[in-house]
């Protein structure tokens, strides 16, 4: 009955700041540790925004398909798997093609992914087994295809594709616009859809509430292929900005799954809740930036790169501690 | 329902009578499956149908098995722990390196190694409510940069363990049942007693099934959730122990492959990820089917590519074969 | 099975549908109709076999006794399940639904007791996704006094009452051939609920049907026309309540004649004998719910606590039973202070609850054996054994509830009047002093709220002390001792239960002054 305050109650801006407050809290975060970095080097300039923002990309991508997924109430531990698929069939195919044909095979690729992980959404609704279980299963499937298809990290790109995702034909320097767009746009793009459409906000229903939602007459098996297929897309994304940022393709299962762990991270420090439902893509964007970022800043700090594992582990179980913490109190008051 | 009027029914009676017996027995049908499966092993690899051949199919299977019973405990109380296989990396590396002290002081130091993890996995989960997949996620990361760094300062010494965890890992009691075998057979008897006939076995399912009902009936909650994360740790530190005694040497790579599956063979013994629902004795069908698979496919010698392929194909279609079994019924 | 025999016999009654449809314009016509529906949950039967007639302009109750099948046959007709036999008519056309998507686009839209609303989406969001138009919807809810409702407000921030009346309103808004209200008024103040009858008379006007389910028979002999009852699984009488007594409908639901519930009460009544005081609270507030509450009861005795819905009393009692702390005020336990931190504590105390959503309280897919022994494992000495009468017990304790142990393997398959006695059958196994028992009769049929009657009144005769809340004003009189009735988060009276009336109660639970 009563509303912890009235004034959020009643102003709009001030609701919606007081709802979105986490990712806005990641966000401050972000521009602490940016301006906190640029102390830290000597010089900080359009090669360091270029730099973060490249090696972003291909994170960003994974934890925005994953924030997706997680909001309709699944979870997609094949991400990684698809990543390193999108990966190595653009390694293996691009490599000295004309401008059109690097084009249409970049959105075959995104395409294709995006048909293949709706395929697994719908076997998830189909066979009732949990999300976590078959998309472990196709995650194997997928590093194997992935192999199969380049036995040994090899291959290459077009520089019109390192352009788009690094700011330069060469992958090295350039502009910071490119990557900071290809960072943006879809972002926003994924964002706006998922809260202003009638199928975006079926996701959250879905994953909020999936009695309600299908009582309430919606369609939860469409939500959910849907979320998948998204997923999908995003992880074609990702592989095309890894081909992009090293030129190469990897079909290491290894770097698949820690992408795929990372992504979680991401979505989860950038308060998507793993229940579902709840949270919004823009503050896994600005977490899963924070996760590449800590990186550099460490190397700047001159810690020793497997402490620097060590400290995002902390950081990682901390910030969840932390906000484990919070919930207790504030169920404790309210 | 009389046997009678089931004869009447004829075949399609059959096939449904079939149906029901196997949603009541889902691990007989595992079983089945195991057996078809060693059987096909078998068939391409003809000395494989042999007691050596079960003989290696129980000793590739002992530490899965047992990183599979952490997670089967955890899964039930509806929680995962994805920081298992570093878990038992570490375990042996602590091993190895008391080893030159003698075996017992290894094997003790490798398992305070697990209680320790596993105690602070237990203290975020249980007390500070971060979420399982996320808490061990980190816990795995914090391990692998602790132990990389370790390899070349503290843990700096002996990197072969002792004879006697030698003997344990790769080692046959009276030449033919190995001891890591008797070990596997130990930790499922002790599980499975404590899961069906103990009170903590019932507070680990009233967890998982319910965990506000458990709460509101006056089960400290966490203190159970705490010690199933203490367990998790210490069995993983056994299969970690374990893997160094089969391979005499420790490295950060030793368990990695293992976390996978170890999820895959409670999942496919029929333990729900969400809780309250399944048990040991499945798990331990699911952790011989994949590595009676993992025997298969190495025989086939169709490369690595395939193998992950047909691997995930066959988790996939249990597990759903499972779901469809017991979600009939 | 006989199937053949009964299907002739059935089409009778469609035939009889079909000319009635056919009827000219002023004629009462047949809106919905089911025919021969039958459910099983695998061994359990649901429906045998429903047949329904639901004309249009026509407010239809739908009755029966816990376990009867309503609920199932509420579900099939949403969309939820499938039927496994028979059909289902609507103006004439047979409708298969597949899903609830399926109903509503058919026509028939359906309130559910838990509000079909997104909790983590605002109101504004969800009728958005039901593709509602927002000033029809503020129609509607202009009539139920909300016409100021925020629609940017979350969901989960709302009380419980406005989402039924949410749902209720985004129902009307779809525009249905039929609404399909199931308990609508359980959680609704009196004037809320006054405005939903004035609502579905006017619904009525228009030509439109309505199928309520209800526990509430004064409600059906107040709005209903047609009553249809169902006992086990099948429909045995069609009334028109103009031409029946609620004491009929009663006998109809039951199958045989009904001895007043009085009865049973009374015998236990007489034998009682108050002793130490058991559980006393001084000053305990909350936050926002609970104000300065104090009262004592007394072992062997029934306190009785009335309320409206959402005066605290759910607040209440998740203090009493250590599920939440209070900011103030103080428990005593036998006349000692307790400060619980957790349920834990207020169990160790012999302060046990049975909470009113017995969802929250029982392990869906365990044993109703490892349900009811589930507090005897507190103790970490426990952990490692289990104690040897432990099987005794838990007999005991399914004899003395007459559990139906037939669905015995998992909880979740027990009907609602079962999975309730093994909520309170729990405390019995391990034993308590004083019971908090929350709504223990709200959706169970009256066999089964006879037989949790006549058990309280047997605990307390025993020299149980017994908290009592019940939405039930007519049987406060039939088991209580003493009521306290709370308004506002405050104790505002108390009555003797002997002499309350309901309208004393009433009066009392809506802040009024009652003049003795």
């Amino acid at each position: 009955m009563m509303m912890p305050s009235m004034t959020m109650r009643n102003n709009p801006t001030l609701r919606i700041l007081f709802r979105n407050s986490w990712t806005l809290g990641v966000w401050l975060l972000l521009g602490a540790l940016v301006l906190w970095y640029s102390t830290l080097i000597p010089v900080f300039g359009p090669f360091q925004i270029t730099s973060i923002t490249k090696n972003s990309l291909p994170l960003v991508y994974l934890a925005i398909g994953q924030a997706i997924i997680v909001i309709a109430g699944g979870i997609d531990l094949s991400l990684g798997a698809l990543l390193l698929l999108s990966n190595v069939i653009a390694a293996r195919f691009m490599a000295g093609q004309p401008l059109p044909a690097v084009v249409l095979i970049a959105l075959g690729i995104i395409a294709g992914l995006a048909l293949l992980n709706a395929l697994v959404g719908f076997i998830i609704t189909l066979s009732g087994v949990p999300d976590i279980v078959v998309t472990l299963a196709t995650g194997y499937i997928w590093s194997g295809l992935a192999l199969w298809i380049l036995p040994s990290p090899g291959g290459g790109t077009a520089p019109e594709m390192r352009w788009l995702f690094t700011g330069s034909p060469s992958g090295v320097g350039g502009s910071y616009w490119p990557p900071l767009l290809m960072l943006l746009i879809p972002a926003a793009l994924v964002a706006i859809w998922s809260r202003n459409t009638q199928v975006g906000l079926s996701l959250y229903a879905v994953g909020s509430h999936k009695t309600a939602a299908q009582l309430a007459g919606l369609n939860v098996r469409q939500a959910k292929i849907v979320a998948y297929g998204i997923g999908g897309a995003m992880a074609g994304l990702a592989g095309l900005a890894m081909v992009a940022l090293t030129g190469t393709g990897d079909p290491r299962f290894a770097i698949g799954a820690n992408a795929t762990l990372n992504s979680v991270a991401a979505v989860v420090l950038g308060g998507v809740a793993l229940t579902g439902g709840v949270g919004n893509v823009f503050g896994v964007v600005a977490t899963g930036v924070i996760l590449i970022m800590l990186n550099p800043i460490l190397i700047a700090m001159r810690v020793d790169s497997n402490n620097a594992q060590v400290i995002q582990g902390v950081l990682i179980a901390g910030v969840m501690m932390f906000g484990g913490l919070v919930a207790f109190l504030r169920e404790r008051r309210s | 329902m009389s046997s009678e009027s089931r004869v009447v029914q004829g075949r399609a009676g059959n096939a449904r009578s079939f149906q029901r017996w196997a949603a009541e027995n889902p691990l007989a049908v595992l079983a089945a499956v195991f057996v078809v499966l060693f059987l096909a092993t078998s068939a391409i690899q003809p000395g494989f149908f042999s007691v050596s051949g079960v003989r290696n199919t129980l000793l590739q299977a002992a530490p899965l098995g047992i990183l599979a019973a952490a997670q089967t405990v955890l899964m039930l109380t509806g929680g995962i722990d994805l920081s298992v296989t570093m878990i038992a990396t570490g375990a042996a590396y602590v091993a190895a390196n008391q080893s030159p002290g003698g075996a017992a002081i290894a094997i003790l130091m490798g398992l305070l190694v697990g209680l320790i993890v596993g105690s602070v996995n237990g203290v975020g989960v249980a007390i500070f409510r971060v979420n399982p997949l996320i808490m061990t996620l980190a816990m795995s990361s914090i391990l692998l940069g602790l132990f990389t760094a370790w390899t070349q300062t503290v843990l700096a010494g002996s990197t072969q363990v002792a004879p006697f965890i030698r003997l344990l890992g790769g080692g046959s009691w009276m030449g033919s049942v190995p001891y890591s075998v008797l070990v596997w057979g130990g930790v499922a008897i002790v599980l499975i007693w404590l899961l069906r006939r103990s009170g903590w076995g019932r507070l680990i399912y009233a967890i998982g099934d319910n965990e506000t009902a458990a709460r509101l009936a006056g089960v400290r909650v966490w203190q159970v959730r705490l010690s199933a994360y203490m367990l998790s740790g210490v069995l993983s530190a056994i299969a970690g122990i374990l893997l160094a005694g089969r391979t005499g040497a420790v490295d950060l790579q030793l368990a990695g492959a293992f976390l996978l599956p170890s999820v895959a063979a409670a999942v496919i013994g029929g333990t729900s990820i969400f809780g309250g629902v399944g048990g040991y004795s499945g798990t331990i069908i699911g952790a011989l089917i994949l590595s009676v698979l993992n025997s298969l496919l190495t025989f086939l010698n169709v490369g690595q590519a395939i193998q992950q392929m047909v691997y995930g194909s066959i988790v996939l279609a249990l597990a759903w074969g499972y779901a469809g079994l017991t979600r009939r019924s | 099975m006989k199937c053949e025999a009964r299907c002739v016999f059935k089409s009778r009654n469609a035939l009889h549908a079909a000319q009635l449809m056919q009827a000219p314009m002023n004629q009462p016509q047949v809106l919905l109709a089911t025919q021969g529906v039958a459910k099983a949950y695998g061994p359990v039967v649901a429906l045998r076999g429903v047949d329904m007639t639901v004309r249009r302009g026509e407010i239809h109750a739908l009755l029966g006794a816990n376990g009867a099948g309503k609920s199932t046959l509420v579900k099939i007709l949403a969309g939820v399940q499938p039927a496994d036999a028979g059909k289902v008519y609507i103006e004439g056309r047979t409708v298969h639904f597949h899903t609830p998507a399926d109903a509503i686009a058919a026509g028939i839209a359906t309130v559910f007791q838990d509000p079909a609303l997104i909790p983590d989406l605002t109101v504004a969001h969800n009728l958005r996704l039901s593709r509602i138009d927002e000033a029809k919807f503020r129609t509607s809810l202009e009539r139920f006094g909300l016409g100021d409702l925020d629609l940017g407000a979350l969901v989960r921030e709302l009380p419980l009452e406005t989402l039924r009346i949410v749902d209720l309103a985004r129902a009307m808004a779809r525009d249905p051939h039929v609404l399909l209200l199931d308990e609508i008024t359980a959680a609704l103040t009196a004037d809320q609920a006054e405005r939903v009858f004035d609502l579905l008379t006017e619904w009525r006007a228009q030509g439109k049907s309505a199928v309520l389910i209800t526990h509430r028979l004064a409600e059906v002999m107040r709005i209903c026309d047609q009553a249809t009852i169902l006992r086990d699984g099948r429909n045995v009488a069609e009334l028109v309540t103009a031409e029946v007594d609620e004491h009929q409908l009663v006998e109809a639901m039951l199958g045989a004649s009904v001895e007043p519930l009085m009865k049973t009460a009374q015998g236990a009544m007489a034998s009682r004998r108050l002793g130490e005081t058991a559980l006393e609270v001084r000053g305990l507030t909350d936050r926002h719910q609970v104000r300065d509450v104090s009262f004592a009861v007394r072992s062997g005795e029934i306190l009785g606590l009335v309320a409206l819905e959402g005066q605290g009393q759910d607040r209440l009692f998740d203090l009493l039973a250590g599920a939440r702390r209070p900011v103030a005020g103080e428990i005593q336990v036998a006349g000692k202070t307790c400060h619980f931190r957790s349920p834990y504590d207020a169990v160790q105390r012999g302060v046990v609850l049975v909470p009113g959503d017995r969802l929250i309280a029982l392990l869906p897919n365990q044993s109703v054996h490892h349900n009811l022994a589930l507090p005897l494992f507190n103790h970490l000495r426990r952990w490692l054994r289990i104690p040897t009468d432990e099987q005794p017990r838990v007999q005991r304790a399914i004899e003395r509830l007459s559990i139906d142990v037939r669905a015995a393997s998992q909880v979740r398959r027990l009907s609602g009047g079962n999975q309730q006695k093994v909520v309170l059958g729990r405390w019995l196994v391990s034993g308590f002093r004083t019971l908090l028992c929350f709504d223990p009769t709200r959706g169970i049929d009256i066999q089964t709220k006879r037989e949790i009657y006549a058990l309280l009144r047997e605990l307390a005769a025993q020299g149980a002390a017994i908290v009592l809340y019940t939405s039930e004003l007519a049987e406060i009189s039939l088991v209580c001792d003493r009521v306290l009735i709370l308004h506002d988060g405050r104790i505002v009276d108390e009555q003797d239960a002997a002499t309350a009336t309901e309208s004393s109660l009433l009066k009392a639970a809506h802040g009024l002054e009652v003049v003795a």
